[in-house]
């Protein structure tokens, strides 16, 4: 199944549902098919005004240009999410995850969607990682085959 | 080359971060990005006390710090956020104000939008490059020797003479050819003083027309209204320490600059429609039967309450005011709304998206209207604001105030 | 050539990274990927290797690299190819934005790697808070009446 993650650059969480055979929709590979674009040469990510225009799908005109433009990179991963895994409260993410505002969108629009849906706290320790782990894995067993 | 450390958060998902460092480059300058470890900004985070959602805003609070203490090696700061994001714009303003409290960096911040305008973004990019590059020049407070300002902008040309600190003549007419305009400006500044052009220290001009004419008449110092106005309104007001904002209410378009000890570090441009200018009062003025120098202490008489007059557009303005007068309204009303009016648009067009700081100096040829001045204090709830004396000529007081630091042309 | 035919729109790039708990060294790793003998291009890097190539050869590699030590070796998307003037921190003089994350969630994979090693099937279920009158109950049962005010 693909799933989606929350936060969508997570190392764990990737790592986690690869090794269940699942897939991960990862925000990497939507930064991928921009930047190895060769129409455009717009660095760093290859963004354009358009991407902001494209997020129009997922928030209003009145939203500010970051929000709409972080919004056309995730919104297409919560379309074709078939289940999800939300690590709330994650400490640092920088870059495509660093608007508070976007991430509270994103995990909106994936609650709504009414798939299969996991929500964890980030793990500060030992213990919080072991129980993360073991309900992130029994989770994605229980999703059943990839 | 200057480096310009950029501290922002949303640029490269509005797809602005190219247009940013194209224009840095296209005044010889490059963005860097401050040094940060994961460490540091947690700590800086700490440090600085400002609670935020967004880790983007955090990281620029830890690039901000890492400029102040000395990591990153920089000539100036750029900080960006996005247009409409209150912590981005609580922050931006923060941040603006730490750095230019605790380092000499020159700094501009901007507010954008994926549509962003290359022109607002060149002129930050050449204000910063040249503040850099003139640092000693912009530090000048005081005009010594006898130079002349020159300001060729779009509409009119403003020229000065001063002499030890003293503005002792001055220029003023349409622009028609720049040239032409610029040496007529002149000649009618030198009338009467006894001094030639033979006899100045050195020749400062800016304005859209600078070019062209800085280089037909060898003038010493060729520079951007932006750090030209600051330092004349600044100079005139007696505010040359501390934080300032400079409006000018323009014949077909305004400005708003932010200014911190003579430095500008913010500004916006532009106005939709004629009816947000001083065209509008132009107008009010003809139809009142009445010179617009006469609108002003009219204005001040009048109730603005007492007349209807609130529309965005100088047509159905002009219609607004037509119906007044018809109802019965005074004159003194009628010239009251019509301040209020473009008081308002100012306000609601620009005013809103810049940190207003007080004192305001309100310059330009509109700013003799007195009746307009006391409807933008009004309108920003009682600010203080200053009109200087000269306040008309601001871009040529600034050019002629500046190059009198650059040495004197006759001994050279 | 024209730019098209450059276009690298299929390969993958992904970084393969040793937990804290892992014997394995950087360059073993990258030792035992060279000697794989696939057409990659392979980075050594501080947190353990980037490989970029054909998706399926991609896969074969970082498969293998994991076999190396299971737990304590993890798999990332990347989205730019390796060396990237656009992400490079020589380049644009600081750490990308994605590095620093990494750096956090690096912290906590010897936890991972452990808690993968012994796995254990759990309630997703959100512990509930109990009602007052069962609680009373349970008390009751563990003779602690004394202390239970009424």
């Amino acid at each position: 199944m693909k799933i989606a993650m929350f936060p969508p650059n997570s190392l764990i969480l990737e790592d986690l549902i690869e090794r269940s055979g699942h897939e991960p929709l990862s925000l990497q590979n939507q930064i991928k098919q921009k930047v190895i674009d060769p129409e455009i040469d717009s660095p760093p990510f290859n963004m354009t005004e358009e991407d902001p225009i494209k997020g129009l799908k997922y928030a209003a005109i009145e939203v500010p240009s970051g929000v709409r433009g972080r919004m056309s990179l995730f919104g297409p991963l919560i379309d074709v999410a078939e289940a999800a895994i939300i690590m709330d409260e994650s400490p640092f993410g920088f870059g495509c995850i660093g608007c508070a505002r976007s991430n509270e969108l994103s995990v909106f629009y994936l609650r709504k969607k009414g798939i299969p849906t996991l929500e964890l706290k980030y793990p500060t320790n030992q213990d919080e990682t072991r129980d993360v782990v073991n309900k992130i894995t029994t989770f994605l067993k229980q999703l059943g085959g990839a | 080359m200057v480096r310009i450390a950029q501290i922002s958060c949303g640029t490269e998902y509005s797809g602005v971060q190219k247009e940013i460092v194209k224009a840095a480059s296209t005044f010889g300058a490059e963005i860097i990005i401050p040094v940060t470890d994961i460490d540091h900004i947690e700590d800086a985070y700490k440090k600085f006390g400002f609670n935020c959602a967004s880790s983007g805003i955090k990281l620029m609070i830890a690039r901000a710090i890492s400029i102040v203490e000395g990591k990153t090696d920089c000539d100036a700061v750029f900080i960006a956020t996005c247009f409409r994001c209150a912590e981005g714009a609580l922050v931006r303003n923060e941040i603006r104000r730490f750095i230019q409290q605790n380092t000499n960096l020159p700094v501009v911040t901007y507010s954008f939008t994926e549509r962003t305008k290359a022109d607002e973004l060149f002129i930050r990019m050449e204000a910063l490059s040249t503040v850099v590059a003139r640092k000693n020049i912009l530090a000048r407070e005081k005009q010594e020797g006898l130079t002349l300002g020159v300001d060729s902008g779009s509409t009119t040309t403003k020229v000065v003479l001063m002499e030890n600190n003293k503005v002792i003549g001055t220029g003023w007419l349409p622009t028609t050819d720049v040239l032409e305009s610029a040496t007529n400006g002149i000649n009618e500044a030198m009338r009467g003083t006894g001094y030639t052009m033979d006899d100045i220290d050195g020749m400062g001009v800016t304005g859209y027309g600078r070019l062209t004419i800085g280089h037909k008449m060898n003038a010493e110092l060729i520079q951007e209204e932006l750090s030209v106005n600051s330092k004349g309104a600044v100079y005139l007001a007696d505010s040359q320490k501390g934080e300032a904002t400079v409006l000018d209410i323009g014949g077909m378009d305004n400005k708003v600059i932010t200014v911190n000890n003579g430095i500008p570090d913010n500004f916006t441009m532009g106005g939709i429609c004629a009816g947000a200018s001083g065209r509008f009062l132009e107008l009010t003025s003809r139809r009142l039967g009445v010179d617009i120098t006469e609108l002003g202490p009219l204005a001040v008489k009048g109730d603005y309450r007492c007349a209807t007059l609130n529309s965005y557009c100088i047509v159905f303005g002009m219609q607004d005011l037509v119906t007044s007068l018809a109802a019965g309204s005074s004159k003194q009303d009628v010239a009251a709304a019509s301040c209020r009016s473009v008081a308002e648009q100012v306000y609601e067009q620009q005013l809103q998206e810049i940190d207003v700081r007080e004192p305001l100096i309100q310059v330009g040829g509109t700013s003799l209207i007195e009746g307009l001045v006391e409807a933008v204090s009004d309108v920003l709830g009682g600010i203080n604001v200053i009109v200087p004396e000269y306040s008309q000529y601001i871009g040529a007081v600034g050019s002629a105030l500046l190059v009198s630091g650059m040495g004197k042309r006759n001994e050279e | 050539m024209s730019l098209k035919n450059e276009s690298k729109e299929d390969l993958d790039t992904k970084m393969i990274i040793l937990g804290p708990a892992s014997g394995v060294s950087s360059s073993e790793l990258v030792q035992k990927i060279h000697m794989l003998k696939l057409p990659l291009t392979i980075k050594s890097t501080c947190y353990g290797a980037m490989v970029h190539g054909e998706p399926d050869v991609v896969k074969k590699a970082v498969e293998e690299a994991r076999n190396m030590d299971e737990f304590n070796i993890f798999i990332k998307d990347r989205g730019f190819p390796p060396g990237d003037p656009r992400r490079c921190r020589g380049h644009r003089g600081a750490a990308r934005e994605g590095f620093h994350q990494l750096e956090k969630e690096f912290k906590l994979l010897g936890y991972v790697g452990e808690a993968l090693a012994n796995p254990k099937e759990v309630s997703l279920e959100e512990p509930q808070k109990i009602p007052v009158n069962e609680f009373h109950e349970i008390a009751k049962s563990m003779d602690l009446n004394d202390e239970i005010d009424e």
